[in-house]
């Protein structure tokens, strides 16, 4: 068998997802696709990634992905909550490179910006042996797409819609077989001065929002050579800046101000042997940030090699290391911090239908080691017929997470005797797959998981303290179907997703559990559209369940269910140039909504997009 | 002749007023909440989920978010303090309003929503409002611009007077025409003349004072030092303070109930790191104290049911969610324990 690791074509990022457009991405398949053998993952096909290419990640997976983004009103914070978990327990890459602040040790997912990624994977569930430090509830793989001999590409975008929205993004490609660079510039400006009613004022009256606006700047670049046939050198670059007036909660009348400014760049070797590749990764991320006055500077450097390599036909290994060294200059203190982890990892295929994967990690930094962090995974095809395949998935991880610098060291309040919050979680699911006319994926997933040591900021007077306090157990199920048919020249295509999810808190009341706070148990979205000689027209739906504000008894909110539509016409031509036109209605039925209580949420609203490709 | 009609007229016109009085009084329905306890529960920062529960002693229930319920709309804000003042249940949100409420059926009255930055305390003088504020924040989150505002009418509506005082005012206490601030920061009383609208006095005073409370026919105030708690008798015909009572008492929030037979509760904590909270009691007649009445952590807000002589200690649960209040006897054994909303902070025992 010859090994994943070709440079310039392997296809697919999970082998089972036929249905999907297969994409050529490079060099080779990422350790998600060749040892997560067992988890659910999922990708957002490129064709979603256009259709948000003017809005932000935390959008994209509040409305198609089984993730609960906790949004804090429009264009502000968006934090992810995978399983029932937090915002802390979501590992992000971007390249490969882990991105969360270590400061704050989470990701805001309104200002990584869709139009600065080309690919996006979700790993769901514990898998600290794979992806390290903070894959709890599960994990967002972010990256960029290299093209080699495609000569020149270019691309002008610009989205203009309500609330005061414009949207502009320019990027330049230039590929020949030895060398690839793709630069991208994007900038966004959102008044979002959208009207609400205002539920803290006497008789409710309908209000303008006038403190929500949001400038967003970025660039990317990226950059490959193939410096012989047996090695490669790629290097990525994003700068991204983003100024917000912070939308104050219903009631309060505060002015914050927030300016978030990061560079994270990543540059990789790659040296390919017959039948193995081996990596050396070194990386920056730096984020700025300012609150207010107050400024919140962190520094993180990465260094990492690994060796992929295969033995025989059916044994697949991986070992590595990386280094991480960070640096926080914070408001209240200024310290510094390393990480070391060893990573091995190995998939054995025993037959055409099964293959096992297993996962171990050694990490330590200076407060604990965790010593020993296993994962085990298994996809079974137990039916693989011409038009239908069958497969069954089962896996078992944990996870880990690192206190953050805040955690340890912040003035006052830090606590450096913090323990790393952990996890355990289990999966099976089951995969449906039938080809032909009318084609369909379908996948069904149990999954159990228990968090402990969950770490929680509580107040002991006046100051705030965390404290390893809190032990939650998880259990849903997942279910994700798509279809494909067509009907006369109408191409169709259906989506649905449903989720639900039960995380216990089961520290406040342990006799009689409660729900987590933030954490509906139901949540779905579905999609349907339909294309016709370039004309396409889509209908899509997202459905949030109640969910309580506190832990306790305490307020619940209601459900809310949005509709998005959108009609785009892809044909429209001269010469060589295509300029594709799309507009969108943005909650459709102009739904008065929260998602977070009392942070108000924008009604109906339009965007035209006109792009050209040159 | 004309001085015995005169008088007689007087006397007739004032047995009226006290029969009319009392007629109203005796006929007018009791409102739901005009009997039982308000519970004021402050609410979480940035969720803005302050609300008034009532719990009803003699049935044992328990109503909750009755501004919501009665109103169909959110409080939507941190709720600082609840003050009942001629026949008007007044809520002053820090998060900048206040919200007036008919007592009885907590139907809103009115409100003052505009031109408060973290309102406090509210005291009533002259059918004004004074409501005192904090001010806004400086970038190092100082309140150098703390004022009262001023309200005409008692129902509310526009501020058309900020008066400069000390910084963070908390308590406000009204005699006649004069309003006392209690000044906790710079440790000041400052006392306001609510027709001129003017700071008429300042007295310098040891602490931070806090709270002004009234023990038989005296109103004192509550002063808290790092270790030590100060309470000033006021003579308020001369505007001064007649009498310091201090007790070791360290680490004293400002929170504060009235008992029985001059006894004061009092929270305590030691903040973090160590992070024990208690209750004081000291006695203002025989100068006794017994800092640890009840230990535990969590401790945010205490009130006093006179009628039923009982405590009511409430714990904010870390403001993950819903708190608690513990109802104890005066000796100290726990009679009920309640889940209520978030942040619970005080009491109204009607």
């Amino acid at each position: 068998m010859i090994l994943l690791l070709l440079v310039f074509s392997v296809l697919g990022f999970e082998p089972m997802q036929d249905t999907v457009s297969l994409e050529q991405v490079e060099v080779y398949a990422p350790a998600l696709d060749r040892f997560a053998h067992g988890q659910k993952v999922t990708n957002l096909d490129s064709k979603v990634l256009e259709a948000y290419s003017a809005r932000s990640l935390g959008d994209m997976l509040q409305e198609k992905s089984p993730v609960f983004v906790r949004q804090y009103g429009a264009g502000m914070l968006a934090s992810p909550s995978f399983r029932g978990t937090s915002a802390g327990h979501t590992a992000i890459f971007w390249n490969g490179l882990p991105i969360n602040s270590p400061s704050l040790g989470q990701s805001d997912l309104s200002i990584l910006p869709v139009e600065a990624i080309d690919r996006v994977q979700l790993q769901f569930g514990s898998a600290g042996a794979l992806f390290g430090n903070e894959a709890i509830g599960g994990s967002i793989h972010l990256g960029s797409k290299t093209d080699f001999g495609k000569g020149f590409e270019g691309k002008l975008s610009q989205t203009i819609g309500s609330f005061g929205l414009f949207n502009t993004s320019v990027s330049g490609a230039f590929s020949s077989k030895k060398f690839s660079s793709k630069t991208r510039l994007f900038r966004r400006i959102a008044e979002n001065d959208f009207g609400y009613q205002d539920l803290s004022q006497p008789g409710t009256p309908e209000v303008r929002e006038d403190h929500a606006e949001v400038e967003q700047v970025g660039l990317v670049q990226d950059l490959a050579w193939n410096l012989s046939s047996k090695s490669q050198v790629k290097a990525a670059f994003w700068w991204n800046k983003a100024e917000r007036e912070i939308q104050p909660v219903m009631g309060s009348n505060t002015t914050d101000l927030q300016s978030d400014e990061s560079i994270r760049a990543v540059v990789d070797y790659f040296r390919f042997g017959k039948k193995s590749v081996w990596n050396l990764k070194t990386g920056l991320v730096r984020d700025k940030m300012i609150f207010n006055e107050s400024l919140n500077q962190t520094r993180q450097f990465f260094l990492a090699s690994d060796w992929d390599f295969e033995a025989g036909e059916n044994w697949k290994f991986k070992a590595g290391a990386r280094a991480t060294f960070v640096k926080g200059d914070l408001s209240t203190y200024s310290e510094t911090d390393q990480r070391f982890e060893f990573y091995q990892s190995a998939a054995w295929k025993t037959s055409e239908d099964l293959s096992f994967s297993f996962n171990l990690r050694q990490f330590a930094y200076p407060g604990d080691v965790v010593p020993f962090l296993p994962g085990i995974g298994a996809d079974w095809r137990f039916l693989n017929k011409e038009k239908q395949e069958l497969l069954l998935k089962a896996s078992l991880g944990k996870g880990f997470k690192v206190p953050t610098l805040n955690d340890r060291f912040w003035s006052p309040g830090g606590n450096p005797d913090l323990l790393p919050e952990e996890s355990i979680n289990g999966e099976i699911g089951l995969h449906w797959l039938k080809k032909g006319n009318f084609s369909w994926e379908q996948s069904l997933t149990y999954y159990r998981m228990e968090v402990d040591n969950w770490i929680i900021w509580l107040p002991q007077g006046s100051v705030w303290s965390p404290e390893n306090i809190r032990k939650v157990q998880n259990q849903g199920l997942e279910f994700q179907g798509n279809a494909g048919w067509k009907l006369g020249s109408w191409d169709w295509e259906l989506g649905l997703s449903y989720t639900f999810s039960e995380a216990l808190d089961l520290t406040t009341e342990p006799s009689n559990p409660q729900q987590l706070p933030y954490t509906p148990e139901h949540q779905a979205n579905g999609n349907l559209s339909a294309e016709f000689k370039g004309f396409g027209l889509n209908l899509s739906s997202f459905f949030v369940g109640p969910r309580a504000i506190g832990t306790g008894n305490a307020r619940v909110m209601d459900a809310f269910q949005i509709w998005n539509a959108g009609l785009t016409f892809s044909k429209l031509t001269w010469g060589k140039v295509q300029f594709p036109l799309s507009f969108q209605v943005l909650n459709l039925l102009d739904k008065d909504y929260q998602v977070l209580y009392l942070r108000a949420m924008p009604g109906r609203s339009y965007q035209l997009n006109l792009t050209i490709h040159l | 002749m004309k001085n015995l009609f005169k008088n007689q007229l007087w006397a007739i016109v004032l047995l009226v007023f006290a029969f009319s009085c009392n007629d109203n009084g005796g006929d007018e329905p009791l409102g739901k909440y005009d009997s039982g306890v308000l519970i004021m529960n402050e609410g979480n920062f940035g969720t803005n989920d302050g609300e008034v529960y009532h719990y009803d002693p003699a049935t044992g229930t328990l109503t909750h978010d009755i501004f919501e319920l009665e109103n169909s709309r959110p409080f939507a804000g941190l709720l600082e303090d609840m003050v009942l003042e001629q026949d008007r249940l007044y809520l002053v949100a820090n998060t900048g309003k206040v919200e007036i409420v008919n007592p009885g059926d907590f139907k809103s009255i009115g409100a003052v929503i505009n031109d408060l930055d973290q309102p406090r305390s509210l005291a009533t003088a002259s059918s004004k409002l004074f409501i005192s504020d904090y001010g806004p924040y400086n970038a190092s989150y100082a309140t150098p611009d703390s004022y009262i505002a001023v309200v005409s009418g008692l129902d509310g509506g526009t501020v058309k007077k900020k008066i400069e005082v000390s910084n963070k005012p908390e308590d406000l206490f009204a005699n006649g025409k004069f309003v006392w601030v209690a000044g906790s920061e710079e440790g000041k009383l400052e006392i306001i003349d609510a027709d001129t609208e003017t700071v008429t006095k300042t007295i310098d005073v040891e602490g931070k004072p806090v709270q002004f409370f009234q023990l038989g026919s005296e109103v004192w105030v509550y002063s808290v030092d790092p270790d030590k708690v100060s309470f000033l008798s006021l003579n308020l015909a001369s505007q001064s303070v007649k009498e310091i009572k201090s007790f070791d008492v360290a680490n004293a929030t400002g929170r504060i109930a009235i008992g029985e037979d001059n006894k004061l509760y009092l929270v305590t904590s030691s903040g973090w790191p160590d992070y024990q909270d208690a209750v004081a009691v000291v006695s203002i007649a025989d100068n006794t104290v017994d800092t640890d009445w009840t230990t535990g952590s969590g401790f945010y807000g205490i009130g006093y049911d006179q009628t039923k002589q009982e405590i009511y200690l409430t714990n904010s649960a870390g403001f993950q969610g819903n708190g608690l209040v513990t109802v104890f006897k005066k000796d100290g054994t726990e009679v009920k324990e309640m889940e209520v909303g978030r942040g619970p902070s005080g009491f109204v025992f009607r």
